[in-house]
């Protein structure tokens, strides 16, 4: 076939080659191959590699247009946020608790300062609380980048840009703030100069990976949204303000308060008295500042035999008419239990819990059986650490063998320690029907609750327990906090604080529990006063029925209207209102 | 003849496209420079806006408006029983004015005289009802 080529193109008229340059030929190409042909090939290789190349270019040029815009914008935004944007915190009504706000930080870059001792003059004479000496030291150093100072206001920013020093330059960075101050403190938490979030909140929302989202880069929008708290801010403030009276007045060391909507298990305050300030925080880590209503155990007193009686109830051994001897103290080895309120005589159910006898909550707690008691509380969530949205919390103290001892002392409130925040969940259990909600700080719907809620007792003993507080406001050791209008029941507690491991007579932990309204609750509220002192006008006493129970009033009377319950009057006496009304609706 | 007409329309196109998409190149330039100057202006209005937003905070918080309203005013708080469900207000009063009166202002005027409507005591706290 090549052969015919050959004589077609010799019959053409092109000159046969001579004879050497065909030998050369044939051995570079091998005989027989038309060099035309294969120039014409590599010309088409040639060209389509050509092509390719200047392809791949347009391309990128192409590219290089679309994407230059987003590049520039990058490195704009990179260029002045460092301390990167946190989403605002607000309340359950939108009011702000932390935000966002651009303040410039100052900067300099030592290998461009001419004149470093100039420098320094100038710059400490502007802003006096900079230190000479170390900003000299600072400038003259050999580094690209030193921070001067952060966070600068405007008008030290203007001076400073009025210097006119190369090398010195600004940065806007987010700084926190926190309009509140001390109010909500112990649950917004705080940040640190880089904007990281520490405590509360703060840290909470850090967990959940708006930290990554800082480390990638992408937490630098201020379009973030914001998160909203159950908290509302002026019950808080109402709180606040109440407790910090109180401890003023009964001289306490520390008071607490906490409000929880029994329906949705939101706390709607909570307030830990004496707090720290947001926006300065180094006050944070005064252990006397701590959170006691989630960092702090205490012992709970008779406020735990609300949920001793509750138990009683729920277990179907006994109801309100069964009666208990209260005429002896408990003896118990070289325990010796008796009645602050002692009657001496054989108690009721409700006179148990009206008088606060701990003779007879021991004895109900000892019918219903030592391990059954241990079994309900655990059912309560009052032996496990509870675990909320902030990041601090404290396991319960409970005994680590349970005898017949630990459940009579435990039935009035002594022996098992306890976060409040827990006492309030499993007494909030008891109010609204039975269901045990963990608390949040976040905004729930009701109908998110009862997802996740557990049922722990009858309904019917629920409305007993509404019953007993109710009754215990009206005739009993809580009758200091019946408010008018509001139908609120309550329970006293007092523990005596254990001091180098003796329970002390004088140092007290008073604590109080409110339930508004008693015949369809809706809120419960918590004082709790760290060693309050007698008074003359408490006749020296300094038990929770003259100091923890007045401020529960003097608060509910200031919340209620914020919280939308309505008032009403001339409601009748808890057995009509709440037992003969659902005997009606069953 | 024809190729070469053809060359010279084929090239006037060519000069014509690069034309046009220098000019959309310039628009698009123009344009994302507007772009990014807004951006920037959001930007410097969400932040002046966030600004605001906590100075208001703070000028609103509970605390200072409780001080302000102690230091400044007689209000005090309200008492459960001023409040009322608007269902149970009791009937209108009756008319000041009657209907047939000739001078309807020269009555409200004599009212307001012999009434003396500086002591009136609004709200309906008994005393010693509120703190």
């Amino acid at each position: 076939m090549n052969r015919d080529a050959e004589t077609a193109s010799r019959t053409n008229g092109s000159p046969q080659p001579p004879w050497h340059r065909r030998i050369v030929q044939g051995l570079l190409y091998g005989s027989g191959v038309d060099r035309d042909k294969k120039a014409k090939a590599r010309l088409g290789l040639a060209m389509v590699a050509f092509a390719a190349v200047y392809l791949v270019i347009g391309a990128r040029l192409v590219l290089y247009a679309v994407a230059q815009d987003a590049h520039v914008a990058r490195r704009a935004v990179s260029g002045d946020r460092v301390a990167t944007s946190r989403p605002d915190i607000l309340d359950r009504n939108g009011e702000i608790l932390a935000s966002d706000v651009m303040t410039p930080s100052l900067f300099a870059e030592p290998r461009r300062i001419i004149d470093a001792d100039e420098a320094s003059e100038l710059l400490t004479a502007v802003i006096p609380d900079l230190d000479e000496p170390d900003v000299r030291e600072r400038l003259s150093s050999k580094r690209g980048f030193v921070w001067l100072k952060r966070e600068i206001s405007a008008k030290q920013q203007k001076e400073v840009h009025d210097l006119g020093l190369p090398g010195v330059g600004f940065l806007t960075e987010n700084k926190r703030v926190y309009p509140n101050g001390n109010e909500a403190s112990h649950v917004v938490g705080h940040v640190n100069v880089d904007n990281q979030g520490i405590a509360g909140i703060e840290k909470w929302l850090d967990g959940r990976g708006l930290a990554d989202l800082h480390r990638a880069g992408f937490a630098s929008d201020n379009n973030q949204r914001p998160i909203e708290l159950a908290l509302d801010l002026r019950v808080q403030h109402a709180m606040h303000d109440e407790l910090l009276a109180a401890r003023a007045k009964f001289k306490a060391i520390a008071a607490a308060g906490l409000v929880l909507d029994v329906r949705t298990g939101e706390i709607v305050s909570m307030v830990s008295v004496p707090d720290y300030d947001s926006n300065n925080p180094k006050q944070a880590l005064d252990p006397t500042r701590i959170n006691r209503l989630t960092t702090g155990v205490y012992e709970m007193g008779s406020t735990f035999k609300a949920l001793t009686i509750g138990m009683g109830l729920d277990s179907g051994k006994m109801n309100l008419s069964t009666t208990f001897d209260a005429r002896m103290p408990l003896r118990y080895g070289r325990f010796h239990i008796s009645d602050y309120h002692a009657q001496n005589r054989v108690l009721s159910i409700p006179e148990i819990f009206t008088y606060s006898s701990n003779i007879g909550a021991a004895r109900v707690a000892l019918r219903v059986g030592v391990e059954e008691h241990r079994a309900f509380l655990k059912k309560m969530g009052q032996l496990d650490r509870l675990r909320t949205e902030l990041p601090e919390s404290a396991e319960p103290i409970v005994p680590r063998r349970w005898g017949e001892l630990n459940t009579v002392t435990i039935a009035f409130g002594h022996g098992l320690s306890v976060a409040p925040l827990q006492a309030v969940m499993g007494v909030a259990a008891l109010m609204n029907g039975g269901l045990l909600i963990p608390p949040t700080f976040l905004k729930r719907s009701e109908k998110e609750a009862r997802a996740i809620a557990k049922r722990v007792v009858k309904p019917e003993t629920s409305m007993q327990m509404r019953y007993l507080m109710r009754l215990n406001a009206e005739k009993g050791s809580a009758s200091k906090v019946d408010v008018k209008g509001y139908y609120v029941g309550g329970k006293t507690g007092t523990a005596e604080k254990v001091i180098n491991g003796r329970y002390s007579k004088t140092r007290l932990l008073t604590d109080f529990m409110a339930v508004l309204p008693s015949d369809n609750p809706r809120y419960l509220l918590l004082i709790m006063l760290d060693e309050p002192q007698g008074l003359p006008e408490t006749h020296n006493f300094a038990t929770a029925g003259w100091n923890a129970a007045p401020t529960a009033a003097k608060v509910i009377a200031r919340i209620a209207p914020l919280l939308g319950i309505e008032p009403r009057f001339d409601l009748p006496p808890a057995d009509r209102q709440i037992l003969a009304s659902a005997k009606v609706t069953r | 003849m024809i190729i070469r007409i053809v060359h010279l329309i084929v090239v006037c196109l060519f000069v014509a496209a690069a034309i046009h998409v220098y000019q959309i190149k310039f628009d698009s330039t123009v344009e994302a420079e507007r772009l990014a100057k807004i951006r920037a202006e959001i930007k410097r209005e969400r932040n002046a806006i966030a600004a605001l937003r906590s100075e208001w905070a703070r000028l609103d918080t509970p605390a200072r408006i409780q001080d302000l309203a102690e230091r400044y005013t007689k209000l005090k708080q309200a008492d459960a029983i001023q409040y009322e469900d608007l269902g149970r207000l009791p009937e209108r009063p009756p008319q000041i004015v009657p209907m047939d009166a000739s001078d309807p202002i020269a009555v409200i005027i004599e009212n307001a005289e012999g009434g003396g409507d500086s002591d009136i005591t609004t709200g309906s706290v008994p005393n010693g009802g509120a703190r």
